[in-house]
């Protein structure tokens, strides 16, 4: 079926938007793995979690299929590039299982919950995720001694993260490509 | 921020707490004299188990996924070496308490520490 030229505008306005975060995503993930949290007495393995500022921010102005399309090409491209192919599954898991809850809370319970606790929301369930699935490969639950840690450490960074994207959209919602994904109902800046 | 926000905050770190809590003030301390030992699980099955001693021990780890090296020293156990990618396993350093532990997911190997006499801890096993 042919698309209006509107349409198709706006299919290659998300298309181009979702190029970008995928790509400031990607950058981020690299810069944090570069910082070396483990030896800063932390949870080793431990992240800050900066590539969910893009997938959040595109939950707020684009689709779900977008967002998920992002979480697909950042976690691919993450290993591709720092050779991690063997956590791949786990990060995946990570990120899906968290872009799910943001998703669900942004979609359902955006009027209740600011950025902030979306973000940390999603913190969280990217940590239970990457667990779940550790305990799952080792077939130990032993792992979850490390659970109170990570949820300490999820409330941090997701309260960062929040604040970032916060930041973020802000910015982004005052240049003209992203003008018709506005959502005014959202109240994301009311405190 | 707004109070759902806040209650959320609070409720996870309540949660973190009453975890964190009872474990600092448990007397469940390692050191001579609690005979902890470490179970070392490859792919969820029991590899090896040795005794936490003053003496330096080496444990090789050697499987199809690659190599790890534990040590164990002055009643506790650290991973000195591995070839997996990320290295990950070597940041959680030298652990002496039970129920710690060590992973080196790529390599599906699980380190944890147990106390000698048994009995108690064997749940932790999933089959």
């Amino acid at each position: 079926m042919p698309m209006s030229s509107k349409e198709s505008t706006t299919a290659l306005k998300r298309t181009v938007i979702v190029a970008l975060f995928a790509a400031v995503a990607v950058v981020l993930s690299i810069v944090e793995a570069q910082i070396p949290l483990a030896g800063m007495g932390l949870m080793p393995g431990a992240k800050l979690g900066f590539a969910n500022i893009m997938i959040l921010t595109c939950i707020y102005f684009l689709r779900a299929r977008d967002a998920f399309v992002l979480v697909l090409l950042k976690t691919l491209l993450t290993a591709f590039i720092l050779g991690t192919f063997s956590s791949l599954l786990f990060s995946l898991f990570g990120s899906l299982f968290s872009f799910a809850v943001m998703y669900v809370l942004v979609r359902f319970g955006g009027k209740r919950l600011s950025v902030i606790g979306i973000s940390i929301a999603g913190g969280l369930a990217h940590n239970t995720g990457q667990l779940l699935a550790a305990s799952i490969v080792l077939k130990s639950s032993s792992t979850f001694y490390y659970f109170p840690m990570l949820l300490i450490t999820g409330v941090v960074t997701g309260i960062l993260v929040g604040f970032a994207v916060r930041y973020v959209v802000a910015s982004l919602s005052k240049i003209s490509l992203f003008e018709e994904f506005l959502k005014p109902d959202q109240q994301l800046r009311k405190d | 921020m707004k109070r759902a926000d806040i209650l959320l905050v609070s409720i996870v770190l309540i949660a973190a707490l009453a975890f964190l809590v009872p474990r600092w003030l448990s007397d469940d301390k390692g050191g001579p004299g609690k005979n902890l030992v470490a179970n070392i699980t490859v792919d969820g099955k029991l590899f090896k188990t040795v005794e936490l001693t003053e003496e330096e021990q080496t444990i090789d780890v050697r499987t199809d996924h690659g190599y790890n090296i534990l040590k164990v020293h002055d009643y506790g156990i650290e991973m000195y070496d591995a070839d997996c990618p990320d290295k990950v396993c070597l940041g959680f350093g030298f652990i002496t308490l039970p129920k710690q532990t060590i992973v080196c997911l790529p390599h599906r190997v699980l380190v944890e520490i147990a106390s000698a006499s048994g009995g108690d801890d064997v749940d932790a096993y999933v089959q």
